[in-house]
């Protein structure tokens, strides 16, 4: 059994009946029916589709035709309406409509040859009904059928109400399509707005979270500083004594572990200086003392300074002569440790070849780039990022031959930073790493260039002083003790800052060693009250500070101390050279 | 929502169906005809459905309920020009339109609404919307 459809009509508005009406008439027509039974196909449709509209508010008019050997025309109206709830009364006549005359749906039944009627509560009626074309009528077939499309088609009036009220259909649609559009923006707008407000307390929580890992940082960089100063103290001590041990007659045998002794403890001052350094460094607490500087000089420094070092005969250590290359005015000093840096770590992966250092001008001819070429084991891609890190060490066979804190390179490039300049590697594994280092010519501006104290001690006749030294540390005391033990010479100590203001009064000394940091009363206040008394106020006073003072710090201390010493520099040589300075300015 | 045209010919209204009307249109005819009874105390009414090919149970009863109502108002009611097949249809669907007559055609209709009543001539017709 074939079925065809021909036309459809959607049931949405009150004039969509009359298109149904006309249409039915219209295929019914094509179809071959007479005028009494258009009539009849014309008025069973406007039943139905008022059915539709009326019950379901909406629905759909289906007309086809059934192509077996009674050829019918099949009308099908169908809904989503609730469902008709009173079938059979409807259909047996006892129910009375009060919009039509309650002949409908029985009348469609009476009019057409098949009736079937389906409804669901919930779901919708689907009412078919067929009416088999008349005898006479001929065969349809596809071809047919298409023809007959093509003849509705060209048939359909053309009619000006028509057009606006398809015209009038759609814009109803536009508006319907507009105010859903609307409502989607608006759900948009709201979820973006929430999106906003995720997104602000996501920003609060970031900014919380960055001045965490900043009070985190600067916790690190106090723990640094202060862990560093605390080992320093007993390393400096080990230093000191060790030296005063070496200055006595010892056996061949002593003497060669007082050496070792001091190596190591050398070593591990350099750690802690390091350490220190980058501390410094990160609490931009340390200052750049730039000079005058030959690079030649520094290069052939270097090289005495490290040639011991070199304890394997198949490595060289080469400095290119450095030519046409200028005067520099930078701080000799840090530039050497960069240098230095650069140099031992080559000498760390390097087993054979040679270690070349080189230095020559820039493009732009304004700084010096300064490099360490190796023919090592190389750095690989990833790593060349890291190395630079903070205790980063890169896993080689090499490496555990000789261990380093992981500072040194950190400490490069934060040196080179502070000197205005940065520093590089190229490497491939296997085949070498060139360490650079680019350091401006002249560091900041040359008019802060100082002029630099020349280093002639006073050469004074040994008077006969006395000296007072105040620190809490039994082993400085005996250290500083030792150091300032000159001719003609009367020292006395006190271990906290009390007793030192007492005898201080009480014995006149002619200059103070005075520890900035002892229990009870310290440094400052010992110096404040001294200064402060009109007895003691003219002893010159220097103070020993194992902790690092920046700048204004200096400054404050030096408006009333005479100079400053480092317990670690304390050596015969500088504690001597400050008292000679302290008593040659009263 | 178009509406149908109603003319005043002296005390007779006179409707011409020429458009295939849905609902809207069909209740709009019913009300505006009502209400013109009254105000020019009709005493007939002539509806011509001659171009009306189809006439459902709907516009069927449209027509039942206005001769109803006319009647209530003291007006009688003619409907002419029904085709053939919506005759023949009307009686099939089961719909008797009691209460209403009808004629042949408008000059029929006219001569069964003169002998009513008294119409006046047609001198005086005017025509109103």
């Amino acid at each position: 059994m074939t079925v065809l459809p021909i036309a459809a009509v959607a049931l949405s508005y009150d004039f969509d009946l009359v298109a149904a009406r006309r249409r039915a008439r219209a295929v019914a027509a094509l179809l071959g029916f007479d005028q009494q039974h258009q009539t009849r196909i014309a008025t069973v449709v406007s039943e139905l589709a008022r059915n539709a509209l009326r019950y379901a508010g909406s629905g759909r008019l289906e007309l086809s035709v059934e192509l077996d050997d009674k050829q019918s025309l099949v009308i099908e109206v169908s809904d989503r309406g609730p469902g008709i709830a009173n079938v059979d009364e409807i259909l047996a006549g006892r129910y009375r409509s009060k919009s039509g005359m309650g002949m409908g749906l029985l009348g469609a039944q009476r009019l057409m040859d098949e009736f079937s009627l389906t409804s669901r509560a919930g779901e919708g009626t689907t009412v078919i009904v067929r009416k088999r074309l008349p005898s006479n009528a001929r065969r349809f077939d596809e071809v047919a059928v298409t023809r007959l499309i093509a003849e509705l088609a060209r048939q359909r009036p053309v009619d000006q109400v028509d057009e606006m009220q398809r015209q009038n259909a759609e814009l109803l649609a536009a508006l319907a399509d507009l105010h859903e559009r609307q409502v989607e923006l608006e759900r948009l707008n709201q979820e973006l707005e929430d999106t906003n407000r995720g997104v602000l307390a996501l920003y609060a929580e970031l900014d919380e979270k960055a001045e965490s890992v900043r009070r985190a940082d600067e916790l690190k960089t106090r723990f640094l500083a202060d862990m560093s100063h605390e080992f320093r103290t007993p390393v400096n001590s080990i230093l000191a004594l060790s030296r005063l041990v070496e200055e006595t007659p010892l056996t061949d045998e002593a003497r060669k572990q007082i050496l070792l002794i001091r190596r190591s403890a050398d070593g591990l001052a350099g750690l802690v200086n390091d350490l220190l350094d980058l501390a410094k460094i990160e609490a931009g607490k340390v200052e750049v003392r730039p000079a005058e500087l030959d690079i030649a000089n520094l290069f052939s420094a270097l090289r005495g300074m490290l040639r011991p070092l070199l304890v394997n005969r198949s490595l060289a250590l080469m400095f290119d002569e450095p030519e046409g290359l200028p005067l520099m005015f930078t701080d000799e000093g840090k530039l050497s440790q960069i240098l230095r840096n650069f140099i031992s770590n080559a000498l760390k992966f390097t087993e054979t070849g040679e270690i070349r250092v080189t230095a020559e001008l820039n493009q732009r001819g304004n700084a010096v780039i300064f490099s360490v070429a190796d023919t090592g084991i190389g750095i690989s891609v990833e790593d060349q990022e890291r190395i630079f890190d903070e205790f980063t060490q890169v896993d080689t066979p090499l490496q555990g031959r000789s261990k380093g804190s992981g500072l040194g390179l950190p400490l490069t490039r934060r040196l080179a930073t502070l000197l205005g300049g940065f520093v590089m590697v190229e490497s491939e594994p296997g085949a070498g790493a060139t360490f650079r280092a680019e350091v401006p010519i002249v560091f900041g501006d040359a008019a802060t260039m100082r002029p630099m104290s020349d280093g002639t001690p006073a050469s004074a006749p040994a008077p006969k002083i006395r000296i007072l030294i105040v620190d809490d540390d039994e082993t400085a005391r005996y250290a500083m003790r030792s150091f300032a033990s000159r001719p003609g010479a009367e020292i006395m100590d006190a271990e906290n800052g009390t007793e030192g203001i007492a005898k201080a009064l009480s014995e006149q000394p002619n200059v103070i060693l005075l520890d900035m940091m002892m229990p009870g009363i310290g440094g400052h206040e010992v110096l404040q009250r001294l200064k402060s008394q009109p007895e003691t106020s003219a002893i010159p006073i220097i103070l020993v500070t194992s902790r690092f003072i920046n700048d204004e710090e200096r400054e404050q201390v030096l408006s009333r101390a005479t100079g400053v010493i480092y317990k670690g520099d304390l050596s015969r040589e500088v504690v001597s050279r400050a008292i000679d300075d302290a008593i040659a300015a009263t | 929502m178009e509406r149908i045209p109603i003319l005043k010919l002296g005390k007779c209204l006179i409707v011409s169906i020429q458009v295939d009307m849905d609902d809207g249109t069909a209740i709009t005819l019913q009300d505006d005809l009502t209400e013109k009874i009254v105000r020019h105390r009709a005493k007939g009414v002539l509806i011509d459905i001659s171009a009306l090919d189809v006439v459902d149970s709907f516009i069927g009863r449209m027509l039942a309920n206005t001769a109803a109502m006319a009647h209530v108002l003291d007006a009688e009611t003619v409907v002419v020009g029904m085709q053939p097949s919506v005759a023949i249809t009307l009686v099939e669907l089961g719909l008797s339109l009691k209460g209403i007559r009808s004629a042949l055609n408008i000059e029929k209709g006219m001569e069964l609404l003169r002998g009513i009543d008294d119409v006046p001539e047609l001198a005086n017709a005017d025509e109103q919307h």
